[in-house]
C-alpha cells in the first residue's frame, strides 16, 4: 500500500491540479506545431480485451488505495485532504466500484458545507500535520474567520470554492444503484445541500449582475494557473515575500511553478477574502471573473438537480428555469462569435485599483481574448443555440485545440497561444476531467464517432500513463503525479458507464435516457497481431 | 473473474452427484467439501472418488471439527494436525487445491469471561508456528495449500485479522500456507475490509463468503462491490466459497440468489 503522505510531501496551491511536484521539466518555450505544418499523431491507439481488463482492475485498485474511510484523496502521496471538484469526479467513477462509497464521498464533502451554502474547495483532514500543505488550515482559519459566513465549527476547510459539479455527480451516483440510494435516503439528504450550494452561487456570486456566477480567486475555476488569469492577476498587489512560506518549491522545480510574484498574488487574494470574514458582500474581490466552464458545469448541475427533484416527486421546473436563464446569460455574456468559443469575462477590467464600483448596476467588464479549454466545455450544456454548437465543434478540431487533427486529447490552452507550454499545469497539458466532459459533450451533440475516438484515446492514455495527473497533449506522455484518483475514476466510468450527463425524466430522446450501451471497445478496437 | 462454490451441507440432495446437479443449475462452479474428524473425511474416499468420476468439481475442503491445531490441550492439538494432514492428502488425491482451518474455534475469547487465556501470547505463537510448519510442509509435499482462516474475536483469540495471518505465514516461510479469508469475520475485525485485502494480497489463497449477519451474500449490509473489487485488484482468481446460514423459508431459493448477486456485485 502506498504510505501515508509525509509532511515533506507538501503541496503548494489550492488545488491538486496545480500542486503536483513537477517531474521531468520542459523548456519553458515548448514549441507549438509549425505554422501550417500537420503534426503527426501517434499511431492510432487500440485497446485489446486484455488491456481493458487490466485497466479496469488497475483503476479500481487506485480508487481502493486512495479511499480514506469516508472520502478519497486525489493522490495518496501528495494530496492528503479532500478536494471539492476532485471528489465529484471521483464519485462519478467510484459509483461503478461501490455505489455506497460514492454516496459517502459526496456526503462527506457536503457535510463541510457552510451555512451560507458554499461548498469549500478543500476539507482538511485533521490527522494530517498543519505544515503538510500550504495554504493549510492555519492560513484559512475557516472555523474562526469564517464563523460569520457560516463555516462549520467541527471541521477546517478553505474559504473559496471549486466548480459546482456536485449535483451532476450526485445524480449519476444515484443512477448507479437507485435501490441502495433510496434505502439510504441519499437524494433526499443531498438535495437541500445542493440547492443551497446553487443558491449561494446565484445570490452571492453574481458579481457582474448579469446572471452568471463569478470566481474570486484563480484557484476557484479549478484551472489554477491558466493564462486566462495572467491579466487579472497583474493588477493584484502581491503579499509581502516574507509573509508566507511556500511549500511547493520543496519538490517542484521553480521553473515549473508560479513565480514568487504570482504566488504572492494568490496569497494576497485569499488573505483579503479571509480578512473580510469570507463575506462576499464586503470582500473587495479585486479578482472577479466569469468563467464559461464554471458556469457550464453549474448549468449541467441545475439540470441534474431538476432530475433529482423530479425523482423525489417534486416539481423540477424551478431548476429547469434556472438552467435556461444561466444558459441564456452564458451565451449573452461569454460567447465570442469571432473566436468561435466562449471566453472569460474579467469583471474588474478597466477598474482603477481601489475604485468602488459595487454600486454599478452592470459592471460589465471585458471579454479576455485568451483561448482556454474552459471556453469549449459549455458543450455539456443541453440547450445551446445551434450556431454556437456548430462553431464549438469546429473550434475543437481547429488549429487552436487540434482534437483529432494535431492532438488526441484536448489541451487546456490554445496550441498556438503565446503562453502555450505542454508541461505546465493548465497552460497546455491535457487533463482527464476536461476530456471526460468533452467526451460527454460530443456524445450529447450526436458526434458519436468523435466521442468514441476520444473515449478510446482517453482510456489508452490513462493506461499508458499509469493514471497520470495530466499529459503532454502532443506526446501523451504522463506528467505530474501517478495513480491520480480522478484519472482512474473517469477511466473507469468510460469503461463501464453509459452516456447520461443529461439523463433524467426530462432528457432528450436519444441521449441520456437511451438504452444503448456504449459500443464495445473490444469489438471495434481489438489489438492487431 | 471469480468462480463460485457452495459448501456441500447447504445443497439439497442425498449424494454429492445430486448436490452438484442442483449447484450447477443454480449457477455454482464448484462444491466445497467439509472435513469431519476421526479421519471421517478419509473414510469418504470411495464416495468422493465416485463423485469425481461423475464430474463433481471439489477443489477445497473446510475442516468441520471441534478442536484445532491451536488447541490448549496437546493431545487435541496433535490430533488436529493429524486430521488436517489427512484432509490435505485426500484433497490432493481428488486433484483439489487445499484445505482450510482456523487456529481454533469456540475455545477462548478475550472479549468474554474469564478474558485471560490460560496460555501466553508467546506460547500461542509458538504453537501456531509449529502447527503451520508441520501442516504446511505436508501440504507442500502433496502439492496443495493449507488455508489459515482468521476468525472474529468471539470465536478465536489468536488469529482475528488478515495482518496477523500474514505475519505468521511470513515467519513460517512456506508458499504452501496461505490465508483463507472470510468476509463475515473480516467485517467484524478489519478497519477496512477492502484495504485489508489489498494489504494481504500476495498471501490470499482462498475466500469464503457470507454477509454481515452470517447469512448468504446479499442478505446483510456488506459493501460487496468494494470487497470483490479489492479481491480482483489483489489478483485473486480462485473460488468464492459460500459458507453461511440461509434466510427465509426456501433455502433453495436463497442459494439460487447468490451466484447472480455475486456476479452482479463483481461486475
Amino acid at each position: 500500500m502506498t504510505p501515508a503522505p509525509a509532511p515533506s510531501a507538501s503541496a503548494a496551491s489550492a488545488s491538486p491540479a496545480t500542486t503536483a511536484p513537477a517531474s521531468a521539466h520542459a523548456p519553458a518555450s515548448a514549441s507549438a506545431p509549425e505554422e501550417g505544418g500537420e503534426t503527426s499523431l501517434p499511431a492510432n491507439s487500440r485497446l485489446s480485451q486484455a488491456a481493458r481488463r487490466r485497466l479496469h482492475r488497475d483503476a479500481r485498485r487506485v480508487l481502493l488505495e486512495n479511499w480514506k474511510g469516508t472520502s478519497t484523496v486525489p493522490s495518496n502521496s501528495l494530496y492528503p485532504h479532500q478536494w471539492s471538484w476532485d471528489s465529484a469526479f471521483i464519485a462519478i467513477g467510484l459509483r461503478h466500484l461501490s455505489a455506497s462509497r460514492a454516496q459517502r464521498e459526496l456526503e462527506t464533502l457536503l457535510d463541510a458545507q457552510w451555512d451560507d451554502g458554499r461548498v469549500p474547495h478543500i476539507v482538511f483532514n485533521p490527522h494530517v500535520p498543519l505544515d503538510a500543505y500550504f495554504p493549510g488550515p492555519d492560513f484559512w482559519r475557516s472555523s474562526s474567520a469564517g464563523a460569520d459566513a457560516g463555516a462549520p465549527r467541527g471541521v477546517e476547510t478553505s474559504g473559496i470554492v471549486q466548480p459546482p459539479v456536485h449535483a451532476l455527480a450526485a445524480w449519476l451516483v444515484h443512477r448507479a444503484d437507485p435501490e441502495l440510494s433510496s434505502r439510504r435516503g441519499f437524494l433526499a439528504r443531498v438535495r437541500p445541500r445542493l440547492t443551497a450550494w446553487h443558491r449561494y452561487l446565484a445570490d452571492r456570486r453574481d458579481l457582474g449582475g448579469g446572471g452568471l456566477a463569478a470566481v474570486v480567486h484563480p484557484w476557484e475555476p479549478g484551472m489554477d494557473n491558466s493564462p486566462c488569469w495572467d491579466g487579472p492577476l497583474a493588477r493584484i498587489e502581491p503579499a509581502a515575500a516574507g509573509s508566507f512560506r511556500r511549500a511547493d518549491l520543496t519538490h517542484g522545480a521553480a521553473a515549473d511553478r508560479p513565480t514568487d510574484l504570482d504566488y504572492g498574488r494568490y496569497v494576497r487574494l485569499a488573505a483579503d477574502y479571509r480578512d473580510h470574514g469570507y463575506r462576499d458582500a464586503e470582500a473587495p474581490h479585486e479578482f472577479a471573473v466569469e468563467d464559461p466552464s464554471f458556469n457550464a458545469l453549474l448549468i449541467a448541475s441545475e439540470h441534474a438537480l431538476a432530475s433529482i427533484v423530479s425523482e423525489l416527486g417534486d416539481d423540477p421546473a424551478p431548476h429547469r428555469e434556472r438552467a435556461a436563464a444561466l444558459t441564456a446569460a452564458l451565451v449573452d455574456r461569454l460567447w465570442s462569435p469571432e473566436a468561435g468559443q466562449f471566453l472569460c469575462r474579467d469583471l474588474r477590467a478597466g477598474v482603477e485599483p481601489g475604485e468602488d464600483r459595487s454600486g454599478d448596476e452592470h459592471p460589465g467588464g471585458q471579454l479576455m481574448q485568451v483561448r482556454s479549454v474552459a471556453g469549449l466545455l459549455p458543450l455539456i450544456a443541453p440547450d445551446l443555440p445551434g450556431h454556437v454548437v456548430t462553431a464549438l465543434l469546429e473550434t475543437i478540431s481547429g488549429e487552436h485545440f487540434g482534437l483529432g487533427t494535431h492532438v488526441r486529447l484536448v489541451p487546456s490552452y490554445d496550441l498556438r497561444g503565446p503562453d502555450f507550454d505542454p508541461y505546465r499545469y493548465w497552460r497546455g497539458p491535457a487533463w482527464f476531467n476536461v476530456n471526460w466532459l468533452l467526451e460527454q459533450g460530443l456524445r450529447r451533440c450526436g458526434e458519436t464517432e468523435r466521442a468514441d475516438a476520444l473515449r478510446t484515446d482517453v482510456l489508452v492514455a490513462a493506461d499508458a500513463s499509469r493514471f497520470a495527473e495530466y499529459l503532454d497533449p502532443y506526446t501523451g506522455g504522463g506528467r505530474g503525479t501517478r495513480d491520480f484518483s480522478w484519472t482512474a475514476a473517469l477511466a473507469l466510468d468510460l469503461l463501464k458507464g453509459r452516456p447520461e450527463i443529461e439523463s433524467g425524466p426530462n432528457s432528450r430522446p436519444g441521449y441520456g435516457s437511451s438504452t444503448t450501451d456504449r459500443p464495445d471497445l473490444t469489438a471495434e478496437h481489438e489489438e492487431g497481431p | 473473474m471469480f468462480t463460485i462454490a457452495c459448501q456441500e451441507q447447504l445443497l439439497p440432495g442425498e449424494t454429492l452427484q445430486q448436490k452438484w446437479e442442483f449447484a450447477q443449475a443454480a449457477g455454482y462452479d464448484a462444491v466445497e467439501l467439509r472435513g469431519k474428524g476421526d479421519f471421517a473425511f478419509r473414510e469418504r474416499l470411495p464416495e468422493l472418488r465416485g463423485a469425481l468420476a461423475d464430474g463433481v468439481v471439489m477443489p477445497t475442503v473446510c475442516v468441520d471439527m471441534l478442536h484445532f491445531f491451536g488447541a490448549f490441550d496437546e493431545e487435541l492439538r496433535r490430533d488436529a494436525v493429524a486430521q488436517m494432514k489427512s484432509q490435505l492428502s485426500v484433497i490432493a488425491e481428488l486433484g483439489g487445491t487445499g484445505a482450510q482451518t482456523p487456529a481454533s474455534y469456540g475455545m477462548f475469547s478475550r472479549r468474554l469471561p474469564p478474558f485471560e487465556p490460560p496460555r501466553s501470547e508467546q506460547e500461542d505463537r509458538e504453537v501456531l508456528l509449529t502447527g503451520l510448519a508441520e501442516m504446511g510442509e505436508h501440504a507442500r509435499r502433496e502439492g496443495v495449500t493449507l488455508y489459515l482462516e482468521p476468525l472474529n474475536r468471539y470465536e478465536d483469540h489468536m488469529v482475528n485479522r488478515l495482518g496477523q495471518a500474514v505475519e505468521l505465514i511470513r515467519e513460517v516461510g512456506l508458499d504452501s500456507v496461505r490465508i483463507g479469508i472470510d468476509s463475515y469475520h473480516m467485517n467484524i475485525e478489519e478497519t477496512g475490509p477492502a484495504a485489508a485485502i489489498l494489504d494481504a494480497a500476495p498471501y490470499i489463497g482462498h475466500a469464503q463468503v457470507s454477509d454481515s449477519n452470517r447469512f448468504q451474500p446479499g442478505a446483510g449490509h456488506l459493501d460487496w462491490p468494494a470487497w470483490l473489487a479489492a479481491l480482483d485488484s489483489a489478483g485473486y482468481t480462485g473460488p468464492l466459497a459460500l459458507e453461511c446460514r440461509l434466510t427465509g423459508d426456501d433455502p433453495a431459493e436463497a442459494l439460487r440468489a447468490v451466484p447472480p448477486f455475486l456476479t452482479r456485485s463483481a461486475a
